[in-house]
């Protein structure tokens, strides 16, 4: 008998289950010798109301020693879900990073809900269409939120998706009652890419015309994306996603997208990668879609509708 | 209209915390609104200060250095001017109105302009009203 463990998916799209499966070979000790797992919907067929609808009015779920739970907080069912987790797990691990900063659901958090219900449910060009649903769907709170603006979670473990070694780690660390080693610097700490020097770069180019590389040899032997004038997240967001030695954008040759979300704890992607360009002599004003910088970190109030210049006076 | 915002200075040691010192002993008027925070120098105070102090309530950010040229530090409020396009933009992404931030030039004998300063500041702010900060939970 392993360590029980319960896994929850809340506003997510079951990658990060995906990722636990990555582990390979791994998983298999785990599964038989080290945890139990006693619920997860995504995984296993386990029902909050007992498996025939017996269990009663409330939603159960089972008492575990570790819980983890992915996906942010986008309705009053996720809510639910996730202080019954709370009041039934011991340690309660974040996974991914729509549950640790909101993710790709909380890129909605940068626009106007109203608007963007209209857009979805109403078309300019149909009949009326369908209302906004308001019974039976769980309804949708204000904006996503990030797990620990709603319940206290113990364990951080941001990624999209995580890295099956990171998973596999901080179930260890749980097990072995330590503190988890998990990566702390930057993405560029990882990096392998040629540094030069600033050099002459004073605008951002979008990705729309490839980087200048040698396809037969390594990614060492290929300059810095920053320094070829890409829009490379690497220098605020933080590591982890290198599994083969090489972070994984970087090593499709592609800039960084900052999928781990800040290096800094709380920090602010894009305050941090303008702040940088902009001490750096580089026109911040050339990156075009620079709210999109926070794609996977909208929660936490760092995404919100725009607002444009002054109120006029009452 | 009785609502009275609340207004961060970042003042530079050297020039406008010295104007505001200046301002105090000359007894001149000033709107009470502002909280002076002394920085070493405007070009240390960076964005996320302003972000944080809008988060956390406040109503408006004003920095103040010295003028430009005469920076203690050389250079300290030409970096200062550098990043302020770049913070004014992003304010607005942020969800708060670029109004909001002010910056000023102005040297240590000046505190006359340092009153207009806080008080054009004071009246631009209330006319915005208060800030949609952000809210904290759990």
């Amino acid at each position: 008998m392993g360590v029980t463990t319960a896994l929850e998916a809340l506003s997510s799209c079951s990658g990060c289950e995906i990722a636990i499966l990555n582990l390979g070979e791994a998983l298999i000790p785990l599964l038989t010798e080290q945890i139990d797992i006693v619920h997860a919907p995504i995984l296993m067929d386990h029902k909050y109301y007992g498996q025939c609808g017996d269990g009663g009015k409330s939603l159960q779920i089972p008492e575990a020693v570790i819980g983890i739970v992915s996906g942010g907080v986008s309705n009053e069912e996720h809510i639910e879900v996730l202080q019954e987790m709370r009041k039934k797990c011991k340690v309660l691990i974040a996974l991914g990073s729509c549950a640790t900063q909101g993710g790709i659901p909380a890129l909605m958090n940068g626009q106007d809900s109203e608007q963007s219900f209209d857009a979805i449910f109403q078309t300019l060009s149909t009949d009326p269409g369908a209302g906004r649903p308001d019974r039976i769907v769980p309804k949708l709170l204000d904006r996503i939120y990030g797990l620990d603006e709603k319940v206290v979670i113990d364990l951080q473990l941001p990624g999209c998706p995580p890295n099956p070694a990171h998973i596999a780690e901080v179930i260890m660390s749980v097990l072995e009652d330590r503190e988890p080693v998990l990566p702390t610097k930057s993405v560029c700490d990882t990096c392998p890419t040629r540094r030069q020097g600033k050099g002459v770069v004073d605008t951002v180019k979008r990705f729309v015309e490839n980087a200048d590389f040698d396809p037969n040899k390594p990614i060492s032997d290929m300059r810095c994306l920053l320094e070829q004038g890409f829009m490379c997240m690497g220098p605020v967001t933080l590591a982890g996603c290198a599994k083969r030695g090489v972070p994984a954008c970087i090593e499709a040759r592609v800039p960084c997208r900052g999928c781990f979300g800040s290096v800094r704890p709380k920090g602010n992607q894009l305050l941090d990668m303008m702040n940088a360009l902009a001490s750096n002599g580089i026109d911040c004003m050339s990156v075009v879609d620079r709210r999109s910088i926070q794609r996977f970190c909208g929660a936490h109030g760092n995404l919100r509708p725009k607002k444009k210049s002054a109120v006029k006076e009452v | 209209m009785s609502y009275e915002p609340k207004i961060i200075a970042f003042c530079c040691n050297w020039c406008s915390y010295a104007a505001a010192d200046l301002a105090g002993s000359s007894r001149l008027q000033y709107p009470p609104n502002i909280r002076i925070i002394r920085v070493m120098c405007s070009g240390m105070v960076h964005p996320e200060f302003i972000l944080e102090a809008l988060n956390k309530g406040a109503d408006g950010v004003m920095i103040m250095g010295c003028h430009l040229g005469e920076c203690h530090y050389l250079d300290g409020n030409h970096i200062t001017m550098a990043r302020l396009d770049m913070i004014v933009e992003l304010l607005e992404d942020f969800g708060f109105e670029s109004e909001r931030l002010s910056v000023t030039w102005l040297s240590s004998t000046e505190p006359d302009k340092f009153v207009k300063a806080v008080t054009e500041m004071t009246e631009r702010v209330k006319k915005l009203g208060p800030v949609q900060g952000e809210v904290q939970t759990a």
